[in-house]
């Protein structure tokens, strides 16, 4: 199955570009949609949900035309959005039970199963009978994900999981996602890169509603692998360095700036060559455009 | 900070739409009344002493705005404005922000509340700027005073003010300590019980001042203050700040602070969240151990079941989840418990008559939960609808649910369902509370049937109300404004209708036509004949309106209903399309069938244009009025009653004399006609051949002129053949016939020359169509008037005959003497004739009866009544054997040998008189539970005593169609029974029943339209000839003494029996009393029957001293004032030379509640205060002047005062009696 977007255009009330000509073609496996905030990753994300219409463009999920049969592909849809909140006093039992109805699964033995059966998945069973609205926020994107998994899900989007979770739940976050990624697409909106560079097979980068660079991690790796330079410059200097050279990324370590520059050769004396990362990448792409 | 907060909340409390929206219907509503008032509407007119800008008035319009239902409108607005105002950071999250900010707690709070509280305020002074430009236009008409600005402002700071910083605090109070306004709803609806029921609780007399104090608007203060007040004072006076009014404002402006302090000193930047809940669900222990991770293929594998019933299984659990969110909430609890709870009590004081209040029969019991249930559930629907519309957007489950693969229509229908079911449930619980209720009171004869209907017929209307309520959620921006688009239809929209006199039940949400109440002797009474119908109606509507939100219910983040609509496009397939074309098909039949049944088969003129009939009918024919005509002095009927059809055949004849003393031979007849009549008349014909002059059937008027003149002493017959057919379906809960208890009268039949009764009374009204002004009545001295008696304008004494048919198993009842009975063509057939002449007034009933015989002297008595309703036959017979024990001997013999009381259904609850015949309403004496207290009236018993006083008091002695004539029927009548009473129940027991008189008079005058008349001149106004009339009678028995006094009247009564025309007057029934009146009393009977009079009796000061002799030397001042008043109760004082009592009271109250009379003598008041002196040999507790009330005061509670105590002096300066505000004026 592959989830096809032709030509998707969305412009908000205010004058927003939201979407600007959007083409992709995913197939089973991780996909990383990789862009800062106000990118337009969750309009993307939610036209493809089937939550919001595109002005113009198609998405197509194997047979299924996303836009015109928003029923069919709910029934094979799993999504967690960036900001989600649940009823107060409901325990998460009941709660992941209230999906799975939700979801279609009305043999209530079946829901039984899943429903535990995802808890243990998640690690939330032993605080299965807590309310959900009392959950720390590892449990609660954990409880997400649990959701999204009920049915038979073919498709499933994440928007931006692991924000302002700790490195245990992050990791914990990762590996349930690295299994769902080998057996259906899973689009995966984030602005850390390394969420991307450890779990995508596939990623885009996406800035003002456009789709700037598309690729494998490592293929994106490559471009610019042997073409980023760096140096630690005094912080007052910053400013002229960035008026002079392509300074794609700075950041302080150990109290000096570092400049990230995109050069084809040694951009000045002091610069040095460094190993690309998929971090230049998306900073040199972002800073291009 | 105080100043940058509260300008910064102001701004942004001022941006928001809602605020301009609140102001513009507020606004709306009061200058739409203002405007109605001033005449700029086609609205009928009606006469009035008092104007529409005085500060009661517009005290009473901006309270009056605050109806049970309004409040909970006006308690949405504030709640809506200003109780989130600090909620609101909670809610999204800002608080940390806020707190961690160097701003002062003060600053904080107070600046938060004080924008609030005052942007609200700027809102509510749309109700006072709407009046004012209102009434603006009525300026120089009578119906207004003179502008003047204390008359709006006043009010608007002693009402609106006030209590809207009550309320304003209250709900941001608990708002902000509970972090969500759930808390400030439920204490809306206590506020809203609290005033329905010290609404309920002043129908008890003394319970009137505490309730004042208690309400918390303050509506019912101002009611009390000025209750007693006379046109005059309501039009000039502000509104003293005094009494309970102060209390009442000092009390709940006191509540305001307080609550305001407590919540500022309890709030805190780093108080922790109070959730408000039941039970603290107790934290299990979470294990820190986690299991060994599974792999997702180890999941099971399930089916997804999207077909029908996996649809219906999720809209069931949906349903089911809905509907218990909803009633294990707090709110609901609180709701059906509160709701329980104003039952209870609203049962106690409800449908009380003099006090004795009725046997808890099932329908009273449904018809007060229907009352009170019904807007508990209204209250319900219209908060839970947001509520659930709204739970997923606010706990942000919105995108989780809207990605689920569930239509949006199971969404919409689980909403819509669960709240059915929760409805259900408070009905439910309702009906079984009023079980309960009844079985308590020892009530055993519960009607399940009717419990069941109510139960039905309530979920009907709760359910289209869910509909319109959750649609309209749907389609809302906001919460809020939802709630108040829901409330529109419901409240606001009856408002306006009203008030521009729209009577279209197609157009008024939810209407489910006429109807009738529930009645134990003819049920339902036809009302289930149209109920399908607009049930229907209103079911397809709001089903239209659901579908149409199905279409653009809220999925994701689309907020513009635009782009809602089109991204469930999918969903309108032709399945749909075709729902919605049912829905309105249905909706465009019913809406035909309706419209066709009311208005096109009915006639529904506007009263406005039924006004303009009645003038132009009024010049078209008033010339006739002076026409003579021959009077009616026989009448032979032949009426069939077709009960289960609900027709009526009469066939008649009248004997037609000329009484005049010239040939007559123009005929002029009135009979029941109009645009779509449902009368029909097939004979119409004189005996003597005659030709049509005209004939008019929209006015009923026929005019006849004879080939031959009648001559005087000549009499002809008049034969006429008329049917009464319901017009349609609809139509027939209009019949005049029922199917069990028909109760008719002879209006219904021809009459013979003008009728100026039907012409239009309000002189306000007349004057736009260019009428003279009519007096309401004839002077009492006209002779033209007295020519006819005040009960009919055609006929004198006549003979009276009547064959009577009904359907099988009633029993048809005229008045007369059953001359036989037979059956044929499987009816009954019932003869009556009447041996002694009697007026042209008489009645037929009908029902399937049981008979209750017994017998006094030769008189027979028979209570016919319905099968079950036995409680008070044994009263009833009591009371026509005293009645008939005391009649005959003091006044004169009975001219019947047989009195009958007849029941009929509680449509109207009076009780009649007629010709040995006394037509009773069920609801009136027949299910009365007469307490065993010695102040407990003995209701059926009291009723019963007037009406066989009429027997001599109307139905022997008549007067004539002039002032005061009801002198000698009612007042006589209320006289008799208070003295058959007397007799029965003993003095003591009549001091209740006299002081409810007194307090009804002094109400009646109050709100008298177009002058207060004195006793001998009454224009037939009930609170002058029933009540002033019983205080004045009962009195003057005391003063001139029963036996001279009824001596007196029983002279009269057998000179002016049976007589007339020319009827006897007021006057001549006054001069036989004047003479046996002493010289001395001369002024009493002038001051009871020619004047207004009022007393201001008072005592002064009070002491005693012990003597060596353990007696108790007593002195007492009193004082006695004397007003008399016109008919706008302007008031001189007139100077006092009366004959007053005074009496000192011991300790033993066990035989009165004011003491043993130490000492009682009545004593001759001939300067304003006076001192006496007793001794006494108890020690004794009270004293005072007039302590019986026998004379007609304002303030009765300071005729007596306690030794001690300071006694309460009155305010004697009737114009320093105001405090004025001064604000600038």
């Amino acid at each position: 199955m592959q989830l096809k977007i032709r030509d998707l255009n969305k412009v908000y009330a205010n004058g927003v570009k939201a979407l600007n000509n959007v083409n992709l073609t995913l197939d089973k496996g991780m996909f990383g949609l990789l862009g800062p905030n106000g990118a337009g990753k969750s309009t993307l994300m939610r036209t493809i949900a089937a939550l919001q219409d595109p002005d113009s463009g198609s998405i197509q999920l194997g047979d299924i035309d996303v836009v015109n049969q928003k029923n069919e592909l709910r029934k094979v849809l799993g999504y967690l959005p960036q900001d989600f909140g649940f009823y107060p006093k409901i325990s998460a039992l009941s709660l992941l039970d209230h999906f799975a109805v939700l979801k279609g699964i009305s043999n209530k033995g079946e829901r039984n199963e899943i429903v535990t059966g995802l808890l243990q998945q998640t690690n939330l069973f032993e605080a299965r009978k807590r309310n959900v609205s009392e959950y720390s926020g590892g449990m609660r994107q954990r409880f997400g994900i649990a959701q999204a998994l009920l049915g038979n899900p073919k498709l499933i989007i994440v928007d931006e999981p692991t924000a302002g979770l700790d490195p245990m739940e992050r990791n914990r976050f990762h590996n349930i996602l690295s299994e769902i990624g080998e057996q259906v697409i899973v689009i995966l909106s984030t602005h850390i890169v390394d969420d991307v560079k450890t779990l995508c097979k596939q990623m885009v980068v996406m800035n003002k509603g456009t789709i700037l660079m598309e690729g494998t991690p490592a293929q994106a790796v490559a471009s610019v692998q042997g073409k980023i330079w760096t140096r630690a410059i005094d912080k007052e200097l910053l400013g002229e360095f960035r008026s002079r050279l392509s300074v794609i990324s700075h950041a302080i370590s150990e109290g000096k700036m570092i400049v990230h520059v995109l050069s084809d050769d040694q951009p000045e004396e002091g610069f040095e060559q460094t190993q690309a990362t998929l971090e230049d990448v998306y900073f040199s792409t972002i800073a291009k455009n | 900070m105080f100043k940058e907060i509260f300008s910064f909340e102001l701004k942004y409390t001022l941006r928001k739409p809602a605020v301009y929206v609140y102001f513009s219907i507020l606004f709306l509503l009061t200058l739409m009344i203002g405007l109605t008032i001033s005449g700029l509407f086609e609205t009928t007119r009606s006469d009035s002493n008092t104007v529409a800008n005085s500060a009661n008035a517009v005290g009473s319009i901006l309270l009056g705005s605050t109806s049970s239902i309004f409040s909970i409108l006006i308690s949405v607005l504030i709640i809506s404005i200003s109780s989130t105002a600090i909620q609101k950071d909670y809610q999204y999250n800002m608080h940390p922000l806020f707190f961690t900010k160097p701003i002062s707690k003060a600053g904080y709070f107070w600046g938060r509340f004080g924008a609030t509280i005052f942007a609200t305020l700027l809102v509510f002074t749309g109700l006072l700027t709407g009046y004012i430009i209102g009434t603006l236009p009525g300026l120089g008409s009578p119906i207004m005073g003179p502008f003047k600005v204390m008359h709006y402002l006043q009010p608007f700071l002693l009402f609106t003010i006030p209590n809207v910083l009550l309320l304003g605090v209250l709900f941001f109070s608990l708002t902000t300590y509970f972090r969500t306004t759930m808390a400030a709803y439920i204490v809306a609806i206590v506020l809203m019980m609290v005033q329905i029921l010290t609404g309920t609780i002043t129908a008890e007399m003394d319970n009137k001042m505490l309730a004042a104090i208690l309400e918390p608007s303050g509506s019912s203060a101002l009611r009390y203050v000025t209750e007693y007040w006379s046109p005059v004072e309501k039009n000039i006076r502000l509104i003293p700040l005094e009494g309970a009014l102060l209390y009442n404002r000092l009390l709940w402006i006191g509540i305001a602070v307080l609550i305001g302090g407590l919540s500022y000193l309890g709030f805190g930047f780093t108080q922790t969240y109070q959730p408000l809940k039941w039970f603290r669900r107790k934290e299990e222990a979470s294990t820190a151990v986690e299991p060994a991770l599974l792999t997702l293929s180890d999941l099971p594998a399930v089916t997804q079941n999207f077909s029908g019933s996996g649809t219906r299984t999720q809209l069931w659990y949906l349903t089911g989840f809905e509907f218990k969110k909803m009633v294990r909430s707090l709110f609901f609890i609180i709701m059906a418990a509160l709701g329980i709870g104003m039952m209870v009590l609203v049962l106690q004081f409800i449908d009380t008559i003099y006090g004795a209040s009725t046997y808890m029969v099932t329908y009273k019991v449904i018809e007060n939960v229907v009352g009170v249930i019904q807007l508990f559930a209204l209250i319900f629907v219209i908060f839970y609808s947001g509520t659930s519309v709204w739970r997923e957007r606010e706990s942000k489950m919105d995108e989780l649910v809207g990605t689920a693969p569930i239509s949006n229509g199971t969404l919409f229908f689980s909403k819509f369902l669960g709240l059915s079911f929760a409805i259900g449930l408070l009905f439910l619980i309702a009906s079984l509370a009023g079980i309960v209720i009844q079985l308590y009171y020892g009530f055993y004869q519960i009607d399940l049937m009717q419990y069941l209907v109510s139960i039905l017929t309530n979920m009907v209307y709760g359910m289209v109300l869910i509909g319109l309520s959750v649609s309209v959620q749907v389609y809302s921006p906001n919460k809020y404004l939802g709630f108040f688009l829901a409330l529109l239809p419901v409240v606001i929209l009856p408002i306006v209708f009203g008030l521009l006199e729209i009577n279209n039940d197609l157009a008024e949400f939810n209407s489910t036509g006429a109807a009738r109440p529930y009645s134990d002797m003819n049920g339902y009474g036809g009302t289930f004949n149209q109920w399908p119908f607009y049930s229907l109606y209103w079911i397809s509507i709001v089903g239209f309106l659901c579908l149409l939100a199905i279409l653009v219910y809220p999925r994701g983040k689309e907020i513009n209903i635009k782009k809602r609509w089109k991204l469930s496009a999918y969903f309108n397939n032709n399945r749909f399309k075709g729902l919605m074309t049912v829905c309105l098909l249905v909706a465009v039949s019913m809406g035909g069938f309706i419209y066709y049944q009311t208005r096109i088969l009915q006639d529904r003129t506007k009263p406005k244009v039924a006004e303009k009939q009645s003038a132009e009918t009024e010049k078209k024919y008033k010339r006739f009025e002076q026409l003579p005509q021959p009077r009616i002095t026989a009448v032979t009927l032949e009426a069939d009653i077709y009960a289960a059809d609900k027709r009526l055949e009469v066939k008649g004849s009248y004997v037609l004399l000329n009484k005049t003393n010239e040939p007559v031979d123009t005929l002029y007849f009135d009979y029941a006609g109009g645009k779509k009549s449902p009368y029909h008349f097939r004979v119409f014909d004189p005996s003597v051949p005659f030709s049509v002059v005209s004939d008019d059937p929209e006015n009923g008027i026929r005019i006849l002129k004879l080939n031959q003149s009648l001559l005087p002493g000549d009499s002809i017959s008049f034969a006429f053949d008329m049917y009464y057919e319901p017009r349609g379906l609809f139509d027939r809960i209009n019949a005049p016939v029922v199917d069990n208890g028909t109760f008719l009268n002879n209006n219904i039949l021809p009459s013979v020359g003008y009728n100026a009764n039907a012409e239009l009374s309000q002189n306000k009204a007349r004057k736009e169509y260019g009428l003279a002004p009519k007096p309401r009545m004839a002077s009492v001295n006209d002779s033209a008037a007295r020519m006819n008696n005040y009960i009919s304008n055609d006929a004198d004494w006549i003979r009276f005959d009547v064959v009577l048919s009904t359907d099988k198993g009633q029993t048809a009842i005229a008045p007369g003497y059953l001359q036989k009975t037979w059956e044929k063509d499987n009816r009954q057939y019932f003869q009556y004739a009447m041996d002694s002449p009697i007026l042209n007034f008489y009645s037929f009933l009908s029902a399937d009866y049981q008979l209750k015989k017994d017998k006094w002297k030769d008189v027979n008595i028979e209570i016919y009544y319905h099968k079950g309703h036995e409680y008070n036959l044994d009263r009833m017979i009591k009371g026509i054997r005293k009645s008939l024990d005391y009649y005959t001997v003091q006044f004169g013999p009975y001219q019947h040998r047989q009195v009958r009381i007849i029941e009929f259904p509680r449509y109207s609850s009076f009780a009649q008189s007629f010709p040995n015949t006394i037509p009773y309403s069920e609801s009136i004496g027949f299910i009365t539970e007469v307490g065993n207290g010695p102040n407990d009236i003995d209701v059926p018993f009291y009723v019963t005593a007037h009406e066989v006083a009429h027997q001599w008091w109307a139905h022997q002695v008549i007067g004539g169609n002039v002032q005061g004539s009801v002198l000698m029927s009612e007042t006589m009548s209320q006289y008799s029974a208070l003295m058959v009473m007397e007799k029965e129940y003993g003095a003591a027991a009549m001091k209740k029943f006299l002081k409810d008189e007194m307090d009804k008079y002094l109400l009646g005058r109050s709100t008298e339209g177009r002058g207060e008349l004195p006793l001998m001149l009454c224009e037939n106004q009930q609170y002058i000839h029933y009540n002033k009339g019983s205080v004045v009678m009962y009195a003057l028995k005391d003063y001139l003494g029963e036996e001279i006094l009824n001596g007196a009247i029983s002279r009269y009564l057998k000179k002016t029996k049976f007589s007339g025309p020319i009827y006897t007057n007021s006057v001549e029934f006054v001069d036989s009393i004047k003479s046996v009146t002493p010289d001395s009393l001369r002024y009493l009977v002038e001051d009871m029957f020619e004047k207004i009079t009022l007393y201001e009796n008072y005592v002064k000061a009070l002491s005693f001293k012990e003597q060596p002799d353990k007696t108790y030397k007593v002195s007492l001042t009193v004082g006695s004032n004397k007003y008399y008043a016109d008919s706008v109760g302007r008031e001189t004082e007139a100077v006092v030379k009366d004959y007053i009592d005074i009496g000192v009271f011991g300790a033993d109250t066990t035989k009165a509640a004011e003491g043993i009379p130490l000492v009682f003598k009545r004593i001759k008041m001939d300067q304003p205060e006076k001192t006496f002196e007793f001794v006494v040999k108890e020690k004794p507790v009270s004293a005072g002047i007039d302590p019986y009330l026998k004379l007609i005061d304002r303030t009765p509670s300071n005729n007596t005062a306690n030794f001690g105590d300071k006694p309460k002096l009155p305010n004697l300066d009737k114009k320093g009696t105001t405090i004025t505000l001064k604000v600038g004026d």
